[in-house]
This record gives C-alpha cells, structure tokens and sequence, in this order.
C-alpha cells in the first residue's frame, strides 16, 4: 500500500517536472532550428545553432545590451538589499509607536499597480532632467533609482529579522558597537542566508524588468536584454530561431546566479516561512 | 559572504561611475540639436529596411543632418509614445514616429498639439484616397500615408485545382461563394480553407471594410454595431465558415504562420504584407497565386480591402521641420525610392506614381509567374476609405467575446445589440 502511494507520488511529480521543463527544453531545441521548422512545432535539436547565433550577434548589438542589463540588475540587487534591510532591520529592532503605521501604509503601496505611477514617475524624472540630466530620462541610472527597493524587499527583511536573536544585538551594544556597527558586523553576517534569497529575487525582477526600462531608456545603447528580445518579434515575419538563441541567452544569467546561491536561497526561504 | 559583498559594492560604484559618464556625454548633444532627426518604428526587415534607404538617399543631398532610427516593437512604441505624450514632457521623444493606422485617430485626437501638421510637405492627392481619412484631422493633414495594408486572397493553386477550380473561377467571388469552394476543397483534399485565431477578428475588420463599413459611424467616435448589415453579414459569414467545418483554428502568429507553411490549409485571405511569410517555405515556390478578396454581398461592396498598414507622423519639436522635410524629399515624392522599396523589400507603399514603375510589374515566380505587386498597386486604388476613428481595438475585444456568444448559439440581432450597448457604456 505504501509502495503504491510512492509510486503515485513518484507519478505526480514526473509528470509535474515534465510539465514545467518542457518550455524550457522547447526553448533550447528551438534555438537550434530554423524558423519555419520551430513553426512547424520540431521538438528534434537541429543544425541551425550556429548559424542563428550568428545572425542573432548580426542583427542586434546583444554584448552591450548584455552589459546595460548587468549593470542595471547588479546596481538595482546592491541597492536594495541595503536599504530594505536596514529598513526591514530598523522596523524590527527599534521600538516606535508609529512604527506599525507606517510600515502598514508601506504595504499598502504594493497594492498599486506598476503602470498607475508610470506616467507621474515619467514626468519627475523629465523634470530632473533639465536639472541633473545624469540621472535623468534616458540614462540606465534612471532604469535604476525607481527600483532600487520594493515593500515587498522590506517585509521579507523584516520577517526574517523576527528570528535574528535580539541579545545579539544587546551583546554588540554593551561590547561599544555603535548602532551602524551592530548592524554591519553582527545582522549582515548572521543574515546572509536571507540575503542570498533576497539578491536572487531582486536580481531577476530586475533582469527581467521590462516596463519601466522600456519607457524610460530611448537610445538603442542604452537598451536592455528584454527591450531588444521585445523587438526581435516585433517584425511582420519574425525569425523565431534567432529569437529563442536570445532568450537562451538572455536566460543564463539569471540561471547561473540562481544555481550559484540556491543551497542559501532554500535555506532562506525556509528562514522567513519559520 | 563579506568579501563578496565588497566586491560587489565596488563593482557598483565603479559600474555607476562609468554609467553615469557616458550619460553625460549623450544627453548633453541631443538636446537642441535641430539637425538630428531621431525616428522610431518597428520590423527590421520593412519599416526599419525602407528607413534605411531613405536615410541613404537623403543624407546623400543633406550631409549636415544626422538622421538615428532607433527599432523598439510596435507595442513598446504605443507605449513609450503614450507615456511620454501624456505625461507632458517631450524629453526622450522621437522627432518621427510610425503610428499604425487603427491607432492613428486615438493619438491624434487625445495630443492634438503634439503632432506637426504636414499639408505643406508634400501633396495628399498624390497618395491613395483611403489612406487619407485616418492620418488627418479636420482636413489638416498629420500622417505621411507609407504601407499598404491591401489585402489579397493567398491560395494553393494545387488543391484549388485537385477540388476542380482556377484562379478565374476565384475573381469577383463574394464570401459566400467562397464557403462553397472551400467545402469542395475540404472534400477533394481534406485540407481546411482558411485558418483562424478566435482572439483576432482582423478578418471582420477586412470584410466590413470591402463594403466601406467599420465598428464606428462616420464621426469616428460613435459606435455602429446594431443595425450595421455589413457587420452583420460579416459575422453570420465567419459562422458560416466554422459551421462549414472548413476553419483550422490557431492561437496565436506563430500556429498561423505554421498552418500554412505546413500546407495544412487552402488559401489565407490578408494583407500583402503576408508574403515574406508566405515565401519564407520555398519548397511551395509555384503553388500560390493571390486572388482579389471575396467581398460581402450588401451593395457598393468591392473586391478591394485593407488590413493594417501604418504612416509616419512628425511630433512638434526642434527638429520638426528637418524631419517634414526628410520625410517629404523621400517617402512624399520619391518615384525612383518606391521601385527600391519593391525590389528590395517588397515594400508596396501608397504613393500612387509609384504604381506605373518597372519594379511594380515584375513577374514572381514563387507565385506560379504573377504580377502580384502590380495586382495589388491596382487593389489598393480601389480600397474605400473609411474613417477608423478613436476606439477600434476597444470595440474589437467586445466583440471578440460577443462572437464567442453568437458562435455558441445567441441570435444576431442580441449579439449586436449587446455589443452596442457595451461599447457606449464603455465609450462615454
């Protein structure tokens, strides 16, 4: 009976592995078929690899984009782990009586949607513009700044910090650690966990970030990976080939960082559930 | 874990040391520079093609002016075009923009003193009439007409002749007449006829055109749905077809592109801009000819219509008049610049000296020898044109799920009416 529960497990999870590999596995085959063969539904790897990368490196300038979209994640993934968990460290530790409305009213900001600030957002940052045109439209900083932390980054902090022994910090106090110093030399260390998970979400969203990025960078150096993917298929007869080869590669970053930090990501994800 | 965040935080201080230099640079020159003309558009292999080579022809007369095109999709355009319109700053703008016609109104009417009026750039009646109506407000002229949306009926001469019928048997048809033969077919070949995406109604949009009808009266603005025959017909007609059983549906471009390269289905009744797709299977070189699309059968119906198609617009700015005049000197007047386009790209524009060209009437022998630009230069003359007003994709989705409802048994008249009454609640 056992055995046959396991069996029926093992059943459910094979075919929900199938499931939800198979876009990925299309998605390298396809890179290696033509067009008109990836239409047609080929699921066989084909010859074609070479010769998309290379009119894929033909007909988009994929390096500088690549990089444009480094700096863009890893500024946005340095930025917000700092400020959200100083912020997530801070609603934690410190007692204040307005501390709880103000972090409900942070959370009531996650409610609203993207698009609803984009165009104020669009205007402040056209008015910065006349004054400081380097961080104004059309400069990957401007990608940057309106992301660099989400509600979302400050309450997963926080939650985590619910289990950050709070003697920790008393011990650190008496030893004559300033309040900064506290922070650094004892949260930081004991948190990395949360910070790998932190980095890894941040890190996509912000490698994939797509809107904001969209509206906000005009120069076609100044473009990201999935601005130019965006315009691959913007043609009347797109060459699908070329376009899996980019998102194949548009995907290895945020792959590699995953597999690099996974054993913490779990560990972390497990820390904030607890 | 420490070192690594040093290392990291390094990196972004030096990555946004450098960021922020070359920013510097580039925002500093592209301010108010009247000689930069900055466009927008999208598919690299027309739009972005045909800009190229009149960036060639006229920075050849114009050294002085620097002329950057810059690809985004068409949706990304609509998007960075309406954020940046509506949120008043006209920083990071593009001085031409290429709008797709069906959106043309909705820009034109809701920024209307963004756009540059053109009348003076070059001279409407020398572009096709139907491409007037949706690049104009109040008779003044904001668009410069390029692409022609014409339509054709794209069939396999092979099982058309397996079911017993030629081209000829295919002129003049209406869209009854085209249900029957694609029953012959289905019967003769057990291929479908036609292939559709229920999320798409461009083939209503075709059809009610053929008749000079659209989702909105005249004004532009009022919806006309109950009551509109051609509306009507049109969607009893797209019953017909699935009732027919002669529609192989798709869900989405690619599944369509797929449907016909595979050789699955009979004839794809759209817009010439089709044919790269079309041709992209060379192993089917010989067994398509383009047929005049079927018509409906209300009166003053023409076997001529129109699906998509866009025109190049000038936003106000520094550089307002440099870009008219680019755009004047090579898509307004440029006879020699459409022969390229044709050959080059099988670009059909609507500038109609072009059609008398030697590049118009060339023969395609993917296309069993036809003159399929000349046959459609000749098709686009007899488009009627139409207002297509503000809210056309707004009306689309109504419909999209009206035609669900109609499909799965409601009458007709209720659909219609239905629809009406959502699209003027939704409208007001």
């Amino acid at each position: 009976m056992v055995k046959l529960k396991r069996i029926a497990v093992y059943v459910f999870l094979t075919a929900a592995a199938l499931v939800s590999v198979f876009p990925i596995v299309w998605m390298v085959v396809s890179a290696t078929n033509q067009s008109v063969e990836v239409t047609k539904g080929r699921l066989i790897p084909g010859a074609y690899a070479a010769e998309n990368f290379s009119n894929l490196i033909q007909t988009i300038d994929l390096v500088p984009a690549l990089i444009n979209s480094m700096k863009v994640s890893i500024s946005t993934t340095v930025l917000s782990l700092l400020i959200a968990s100083l912020a997530g460290y801070g609603f934690e530790i410190y007692k204040s009586r307005a501390k709880n409305i103000v972090f409900n009213i942070l959370l009531l900001s996650m409610m609203i949607p993207f698009a609803s600030l984009m165009v104020p957002l669009y205007r402040m940052f056209g008015s910065i513009s006349q004054t400081i045109p380097a961080i104004g439209i059309d400069t990957l900083t401007s990608a940057v700044l309106p992301t660099v932390t989400t509600a979302f980054l400050i309450f997963f902090f926080r939650q985590s910090t619910k289990m950050f022994p709070k003697e920790l910090v008393e011990a650190g106090r008496i030893d004559g650690l300033s309040e900064i110093g506290v922070f650094f030399r004892i949260y930081v260390p004991t948190m990395k966990t949360t910070y790998a998970a932190a980095a890894i979400i941040t890190f996509m969203a912000s490698w994939n970030n797509y809107l904001w990025p969209l509206v906000v960078l005009q120069s076609p150096e100044k473009m990201t990976i999935p601005l130019l993917i965006s315009n691959l298929g913007s043609s009347y007869s797109p060459d699908y080939g070329i376009i899996m080869m980019a998102i194949v590669i548009a995907t290895f970053p945020t792959a590699l960082v995953f597999f690099l930090m996974q054993k913490y990501f779990v560990a972390g994800m497990m820390g904030s559930v607890k | 874990m420490k070192k690594v965040l040093m290392l990291c935080l390094s990196a972004v201080l030096f990555l946004s040391a450098c960021s922020s230099s070359d920013s510097d640079s580039s925002t500093s020159d592209a301010g108010a520079d009247s000689n930069k003309v900055t466009i927008w558009a999208w598919d690299p292999n027309f739009n972005i093609a045909a800009l190229n080579m009149a960036k060639e022809i006229y920075e050849k007369e114009n050294p002085d002016v620097e002329i950057e095109i810059i690809e985004n999709a068409q949706a990304d355009i609509v998007q960075k075009l309406n954020t940046g319109l509506s949120s008043g700053t006209s920083k990071g703008l593009p001085s031409i923009v290429l709008i797709e016609d069906y959106r043309a109104q909705s820009f034109l009417q809701a920024y209307p003193d963004a756009f540059y009026e053109m009348s003076g750039a070059f001279n409407k009646d020398d572009f096709a009439e139907y491409k007037i109506a949706p690049t104009s407000v109040d008779g003044k002229q904001y668009g410069l007409p390029f692409d022609s949306g014409v339509t054709g009926l794209y069939v396999r001469t092979d099982y058309l002749k397996e079911a017993g019928y030629t081209l000829d048997d295919l002129q003049g048809l209406d869209w009854q007449q085209y249900i029957e033969i694609g029953k012959k077919v289905k019967e003769a070949t057990g291929k479908d006829m036609i292939t559709l995406d229920p999320n798409d109604l461009g083939l209503i949009r075709l059809m009610i055109q053929t008749a000079g009808s659209w989702y909105l009266e005249e004004d532009g603005v009022t919806p006309s749905l109950a009551g509109n025959e051609a509306l009507k017909e049109a969607f009893e007609i797209y019953k017909g077809m699935m009732d027919a059983n002669i529609v192989k549906p798709n869900s989405d471009w690619s599944q369509f592109v797929a449907n016909f390269n595979n050789g699955d289905i009979a004839s794809v009744p759209t817009g010439n801009w089709i044919t790269p797709s079309v041709k992209a299977e060379a192993s089917q070189s010989g067994k398509w000819a383009v047929a005049p699309i079927p018509k409906l059968s209300v009166e003053g119906a023409v076997n001529a219509s129109n699906l998509g198609g866009s025109s190049w617009y000038v936003l106000n700015g520094d550089s307002a008049e440099q870009a008219a005049d680019f755009l004047g000197k090579t898509f307004g007047s440029n006879k020699e610049f459409y022969q390229q386009l044709v050959t080059e790209i099988g670009a059909i524009g609507t500038y109609k000296p072009a059609a008398g060209g030697e590049a118009y009437g060339k023969e395609d022998e993917f296309f069993g020898g036809q003159k399929i630009i000349s046959d459609f230069a000749g098709w686009t003359e007899e488009i009627t044109g139409l207002n297509y007003g503000m809210h056309t994709y707004a009306i689309e989705d109504i419909l999209i799920v009206e035609m669900q409802n109609y499909l799965n048994g409601k009458s007709i008249d209720d659909v219609l009416s239905d629809a009406q009454a959502q699209a003027e609640a939704q409208l007001k």
